[in-house]
């Protein structure tokens, strides 16, 4: 079995405001607006328009294997609210 | 038989057609001195027309229609027409608008800068927009606030200011010379009195005003003022916008630059005249 | 957490930003949101929301599956579940997502397959207009 990928929407497909502590942003495709805070964004760019998977972020991330939990949440996370794909 | 009623208020115009004619002549004493619709043709139509035919007569009952609508809205009686108009030009307004960012709040303004306050219902900006005009401020509106995507000003847009309850007496007090629409006792939200706009802010309807401050009155609490940060603001605004959504991106837009750029406070105030001075230290 | 000495930086990164990352990661762990979704408030549209529907799959992908993901795949997908034969009613796709329940007379896998559909819905798409309502009314 494959494992999971994710992707984010490729520059340009989302609109982002920086708001003190947290962050606005725009998904085009849908017209919703979500409000995040500030690790969503990084995680967001290092998918953006591309496929990746839990590894490779990870990977990206420096996360040692204890700390693929909380990077697991926030994908899933972030997959419900539909900013990022899974396949 | 249609009675006709047309205004232009702000950048808004309306055309209210009643099966009555104690309501449109209503609106007509109080908006008395506004300017009829540009080329004659209104933004808005506004339709009270009886809920069957024979309660034209019969307890006549005020069923509001327009362009623009929301299912399962009660009927009003006639004695309650006026409120009827008001709060249908409010829903043409509300569900129709696309040139201008919709914030449920009030407006004052002086020397060009306005403070917006905005707050659910029965947190007092009504009442407080209404006792601020009688000090200086020029009222710009009390339910709506109009922010413009391309400039991030604000357009005036007073409309009759609606009162209720203990606020209506609040407010004669303080505005002896004012003029007052009927009284509507026992409505569903309680006793209305309107209050008209004054010369000043009649004067002034088409005079843009930038944000300055943004404040969150909250009545029925001990005295404080707390800092409110960008992201709470915006999404506290989200749920006081009824065309953020519609507005797609540009709303995004509009809504991000303005609390980037408007400072906003919240505002605890157990009597009007404490919350008076806490939005005046604001200025 | 924080011990990197035995790590080689990737692409000369200095190591302190790669552990602020990591601790930025780690923020809101275990349970807590990092993103909310915003929901405006429109006055009183409860009554014509709750009869809105949203087809599943929408028209132009008629009699594709929906796997776990809520993708739209070609019928007989292993693993991916058949269309449900209605619609969705509005009012139970906002009771399912509000409460984490299941769609009536579904089983949670399907029943989540089919949500997740839902909730990738994107403007101009059949059903969005519906979702997009829900949204409004799920707080």
């Amino acid at each position: 079995m494959a494992a999971t990928r994710y992707r984010a929407p490729a520059q340009g497909g989302l609109r982002i405001a920086a708001l003190d502590d947290l962050v606005a942003i725009y998904h085009r495709a849908s017209g919703i607006t979500h409000l995040a805070v500030a690790p969503v964004p990084e995680l967001m760019e290092a998918m953006a328009g591309e496929w990746r998977t839990l590894d490779a972020l990870a990977d990206a991330f420096g996360l040692a294997a204890d700390e693929r939990g909380a990077l697991i949440e926030r994908l899933e996370e972030l997959v419900a609210t539909g900013l990022v794909e899974a396949a | 038989m249609r009675h006709v009623f047309s205004v232009r208020i702000g950048p808004a115009s309306f055309r209210v057609g009643s099966d009555w004619r104690a309501p449109v002549d209503q609106l007509r004493a109080l908006y008395a001195g506004y300017p009829a619709p540009e080329g004659g043709i209104a933004d808005y139509t506004v339709r009270l027309s009886a809920t069957r035919p024979w309660r034209r007569f019969v307890r006549p009952s005020v069923a509001i229609a327009g362009d623009y609508m929301l299912p399962d809205a009660a009927p009003l009686p006639l004695a309650h027409g006026l409120l009827a108009a008001e709060m249908a030009m409010n829903l043409q307004l509300a569900l129709g608008e696309r040139r201008f960012l919709l914030l449920h709040a009030a407006t004052v303004e002086r020397d060009g800068r306005a403070i917006v306050l905005t707050g659910e219902s029965g947190a007092g900006k009504s009442t407080l927009a209404a006792l601020l005009s009688a000090r200086g401020w020029r009222l710009m509106g009390d339910e709506f606030a109009l922010l413009d995507p391309e400039t991030g000003l604000l357009h005036a847009f007073p409309r009759l200011v609606s009162l209720k309850n203990a606020a209506i007496d609040v407010v004669r007090a303080a505005l002896p010379d004012a003029r007052f629409g009927p009284l509507m006792a026992g409505t569903p939200k309680g006793d209305i009195r309107h209050l008209v706009p004054g010369e000043a802010a009649l004067a002034a309807m088409d005079q843009l005003a930038r944000p300055v401050r943004l404040v969150f009155p909250r009545y029925g609490f001990t005295p404080d003022a707390r800092p409110v940060g960008a992201g709470e603001a915006f999404v506290r605004l989200t749920q006081a916008s009824t065309n953020y959504v519609a507005l797609g991106e540009q709303g995004f837009d509009a809504l991000t630059r303005f609390v980037r750029a408007v400072p906003a406070i919240a505002i605890d105030y157990p009597d009007a005249a404490s919350a008076i001075a806490a939005i005046e230290a604001e200025a | 957490m924080g011990e990197m000495s035995d790590e080689t930086d990737h692409d000369g990164e200095p190591r302190e930003a790669r552990t602020t990352r990591r601790r930025a990661l780690m923020l809101g762990a275990a349970g807590a949101a990092a993103v909310v979704s915003i929901r405006p408030a429109l006055a009183q549209t409860a009554g014509s929301v709750l009869t809105c529907e949203i087809p599943v799959p929408d028209p132009g992908r008629a009699g594709g599956y929906i796997d776990a993901n809520g993708n739209v795949v070609p019928a007989g997908t292993k693993n991916a579940f058949a269309p449900p034969l209605r619609p969705l009613k509005g009012e139970d796709v906002r009771r399912a997502m509000a409460t984490g329940g299941n769609l009536p007379g579904m089983d949670y896998e399907r029943s989540r397959a089919y949500l997740k559909y839902v909730g990738r819905l994107q403007r101009g798409t059949t059903g969005f207009t519906c979702f997009a309502s829900l949204q409004m009314l799920r707080k």
